[in-house]
């Protein structure tokens, strides 16, 4: 296990409110982190820095490459992703009226860097079309591949959010709530997935999550946030069992094991 | 030789060609950017509706008793009737997905084929002008030159406009729903607005205001069924520079241009029509909300 | 009776793989054939097909950034005038120069190449800095903005710059001929005109099928459905939608060469956003989110305008059925003209299998 991913002092003001203030984070390969924190706690903001969309007031963000680390602080979106970071959203956020296949297949397209190339078809590519079938089985979305976005379930649209993600090869997955608004069995599935997804993959995931027992189930370290802050660091044994995070939480959990009363 | 005259000598009468011209775009771009400020619509049939208040009064005057502010009231009413239900057929089953979407320059603008061939066909091709009022009818004349009298009397409205509708969106129970709703809709919504009616209230006002452009502008130019479209242009230029959603800044952006038309070819031999559509690509590029964006600033 | 109804299976098995084969590319083929074949019928109708070609051309480079990047422009006529004036302008200036160096046997085509290709770069020039400037605006404002600048290439070309666009009035057109090998081609007569428009639509409308279908292509239709997501997987989604602007416009250029050759006169109008406007409505009638839509819709757009002037009650009225079908198809049927057609071939193909079936079970 080695860092590939690092923050320092990184710090987010907006006006007067301190949405993140220093945070100093490492995070390794092939571990799965899930930040959690009370709303307000700087979890989104936190996400926006680290992929681009937003620029730090102060501190820096980097990713490890080539034995070295590269700056990736104020660099835009899409050059953070081409680095090998990326996110899947909390809303679906895909190519709707895009096949799945054909959603899959931009991820590639950018990854090899072949978004400029005019010449060949892009679905009959082998390179482009070469890694789908394992991707389309891991998600489960094998027998929807040819159908248009716009006609799947939320289910399986949150599938294709993920692969569409994987599908880039990213070292680093920020995961936005992943399992919002879903019943038991769907998060079941998307629980098994990441699982699956963690146990065949080299990937760095980062989530963020309102589930506890989604977060105690897959996460091997727990980071709690609080005013922008980071509260607690640890495995799930040692920050759940933590005096000061359950008293930041106090009141906030609910009897269904999720923070901030929302479900 | 120099494009540009060394000193240029500017008369007042120009200048208030200018105003006047100022003043007509004034009351269709107001209209405009309230109806974009408020339901996020840029209604591109909103020369089409000037057109009609021009036809209208000269219907009403010419088969009426001849009165014309008669003729201008019920034109500015019979445009708004006209908005209403344009908004009514084209908007409304867009309601969803208003904010910048393409869809709705797209229906507007069918909407102005449609006004276009409807005033063609009603009233033919060819021109027509209508008279000032008689007792209105003369100029006061000066060394540099004439200044219309009229003209003076449509500035005058233009600042009564501006005056009035800076009331009513300040002062009034109506207006501080039009400011709150067109700053967030779903609040408003939440708050128990009836969004929809507000949306065609707004669309009455920025109709009846164009239809009064239009009238006014009756004795001033002469009006054919290409009215529409050249005024449109100029209407979104206004728009842009002076901010959607903005009537101060429609103001100043109306009376910019009116003055850049009418003293522009003085001061550059060719080329002055340029003018507008380069400053509307400036203030695009260097400050798309405009210079004074926002809404009822 | 076996041999009979073995050769009736015969003759509907291949008649249900040609219509499974109904792929686009032979549509595709099965259209230029037609064209091919229209070419030889009456001249009047040669002129207009001429005009729906280079119509359609026009729409196609439009649809590039409308349909497929979700980038609605209202000042494409300024590549439209491009493209024309780069002809009519070397026709005009440099035409007697390649005249009097290469001879009358020649110049004619090599006049009429270099015109095009000065067409094109003109296009390109304007494209480049208008590109990305406009594509740093977002839906409206970019409609706007190449709304602006179109009329700011109107009225350039209307101030006569340096002497050389003839200002209001435009520069007439003479297309030269072409002697080769004893061969003589008339580029000004309209079937020549009419063969050589066809050639280069046939070119040009598979080349853009190539470029939708291509990594670059399927990038730009992602920017459509989210410039968020497709920036969030590496893309730089400004610099994709410079470069779909870019060839966009070289598209349009083209198309607008071929118009100046045959209406015989480049006039400023076609910088006016009225023109541009004509992409936009036969696009959108035609269908913007199907390739073939801007054919279609070019189609529509003039042979309905020319219907409708056929009788004369109803010929002031075509910009009222146009606005309406706009208004229509945006709020009712956004899959335009072409969704309809594929609905109606839906249906039938239905029938003729529910016929089949019926068929079947009686033997």
């Amino acid at each position: 296990m080695s860092t590939v991913l690092r923050t320092q002092d990184l710090r987010r003001v907006f006006g007067d409110v301190v949405a993140v203030d220093g945070v100093s984070l490492t995070f390794d390969d092939a571990e799965i982190t899930s930040i959690i924190g009370p709303n307000g706690a700087g979890k989104t903001t936190f996400y926006n820095l680290l992929t681009g969309v937003l620029s730090p007031t102060a501190g820096s963000i980097e990713i490890a490459s080539d034995g070295g680390y590269t700056d990736i602080t104020d660099e835009p979106a899409h050059v953070i992703a081409q680095k090998g970071l990326t996110r899947s959203y909390q809303i679906t956020n895909i190519f709707e009226r895009l096949t799945v296949r054909e959603n899959l297949a931009i991820a590639r397209i950018s990854r090899l860097g072949r978004t400029m190339n005019i010449s060949s078809a892009a679905m009959t590519d082998a390179e482009i079309t070469a890694r789908f079938d394992e991707l389309l089985e891991m998600t489960e979305l094998t027998s929807f591949a040819d159908q248009r976005c716009d006609e799947l379930s939320h289910g399986q649209k949150r599938n294709v959010e993920i692969a569409l993600a994987l599908a880039i090869e990213p070292s680093i997955l920020l995961m936005d709530e992943p399992t919002a608004g879903m019943n038991p069995t769907e998060v079941r599935a998307v629980v098994d997935l990441i699982r699956e997804l963690d146990a065949n993959l080299e990937t760095c995931f980062i989530v963020t999550e309102h589930n506890m027992d989604v977060v105690t189930d897959i996460s091997d370290r727990i980071v709690v946030l609080d005013r922008g802050a980071v509260l607690a660091d640890g495995t799930p044994s040692e920050v759940l069992e933590d005096d000061a995070v359950t008293s930041a939480y106090l009141g906030e959990m609910g009897a269904d094991g999720h923070i901030g009363g929302i479900s | 030789m120099s494009a540009i005259d060394p000193v240029p000598l500017v008369s007042l009468a120009d200048i208030i060609v200018g105003l006047s011209l100022g003043s007509r775009l004034f009351l269709i771009a107001v209209g405009l950017s309230l109806i974009f400020g408020v339901l996020g619509v840029l209604n591109f049939a909103h020369g089409g509706l000037y057109m009609i208040g021009a036809y209208l009064t000269l219907v009403v005057v010419g088969i009426g008793s001849g009165y014309f502010w008669l003729g201008v009231v019920m034109a500015a009413l019979g445009v708004g009737v006209i908005g209403v239900a344009l908004e009514i057929l084209t908007l409304r089953p867009l309601e969803d997905r208003l904010e910048n979407d393409t869809d709705q320059l797209l229906v507007t603008f069918g909407a102005v084929l449609i006004i276009h061939e409807g005033v063609r066909t009603i009233f033919g091709s060819q021109s027509y002008t209508l008279s000032p009022p008689e007792y209105l009818d003369y100029s006061i004349v000066l060394q540099s030159g004439q200044i219309g009298v009229y003209r003076l009397v449509v500035i005058g409205f233009a600042l009564a406009v501006m005056l009035g509708l800076w009331l009513f969106i300040t002062r009034t129970y109506f207006g501080s729903l039009v400011r709150g709703t067109a700053s967030d809709r779903e609040m408003a919504a939440m708050l128990g607005v009836n969004v929809r009616r507000l949306y065609t209230g707004v669309f009455f006002m920025g109709s009846v205001l164009a239809g009064l452009g239009g009238a006014l502008s009756a004795p001033l130019q002469s009006m054919s069924p290409a009215l529409g479209d050249q005024i449109i242009i100029d209407a979104f230029i206004v728009v842009v520079i002076g901010g959607l959603g903005s009537i101060s800044g429609a103001f100043v952006g109306a009376m910019f241009i009116g003055l850049a038309q009418s003293l522009g070819p003085q001061f550059i031999s060719s080329g002055s029509i340029a003018i507008p559509f380069l400053a509307m690509v400036l203030v695009l590029l260097f400050r798309p909300r405009g210079l004074f964006g926002g809404v009822a600033e | 009776m076996s041999s009979e109804s073995s050769v009736a299976n015969r003759v509907r098995h291949a008649a249900d793989e040609v219509r499974a084969g109904w792929t686009p590319q032979r549509y595709g083929v099965l259209l230029f054939g037609i064209l091919l074949a229209a070419g030889m019928g009456p001249r009047f109708q040669v002129f207009l097909l001429t005009e729906f070609m280079i119509v359609a051309l026009f729409a196609l480079g439009f649809n590039l950034l409308f349909g497929y990047t979700g980038l609605l422009s209202f000042g494409h006529g300024m590549f439209y005038a491009g493209g024309a004036y780069g002809l009519a302008i070397v026709l005009k200036e440099v035409g007697p120069a390649i005249e009097a160096y290469l001879g009358a046997g020649l110049s004619g085509g090599v006049s009429l190449l270099i015109g095009a290709i000065v067409g094109i770069l003109l296009v390109t020039i304007i494209a480049v800095p208008v590109g990305w400037l406009s594509v740093r605006m977002e839906e409206i404002y970019f409609a706007l903005i190449t709304l602006a600048f179109g009329m700011l290439v109107y009225s350039t070309i209307i101030q006569n710059p340096l002497d050389l666009t003839n200002g209001t009035d435009g520069i007439v057109i003479l297309l030269g001929n072409l002697n080769i090998a004893g061969l003589e081609i008339r580029f000004g007569a309209r079937r020549t005109f009419y063969y050589l428009t066809l050639t280069i639509f046939g070119l040009l409308t598979f080349g853009m099928y190539r470029v939708i279908n291509s990594p670059f292509g399927m990038v730009c239709q992602a920017i459509r459905e989210s410039p968020e997501r497709t920036g969030a997987i590496g893309v730089d989604v400004r610099r994709h939608r410079w470069a779909a602007f870019i060839i966009s416009a070289v598209f349009v250029g083209v198309a607008g060469v071929l118009r100046a050759g045959l209406a015989g006169v480049a006039s400023p109008e076609l910088s006016h956003w009225s023109t541009s406007a004509i992409a936009v409505i036969a696009t959108v009638i035609g269908g913007a989110s199907f390739f073939a839509g801007p054919i279609i819709g070019a189609f529509v757009f003039l042979y309905l305008r020319w219907g409708i002037s056929r009788v004369p009650t109803l010929e002031a009225y075509w910009e009222f059925f146009f606005g309406l079908l706009i208004i229509g198809t945006v709020l009712y049927f956004k899959a335009g003209a072409t969704g309809g057609l594929l609905a109606l071939r839906g249906r039938a193909s239905a029938l003729l299998k529910a016929r089949a079936h019926t068929r079947g079970e009686r033997e």
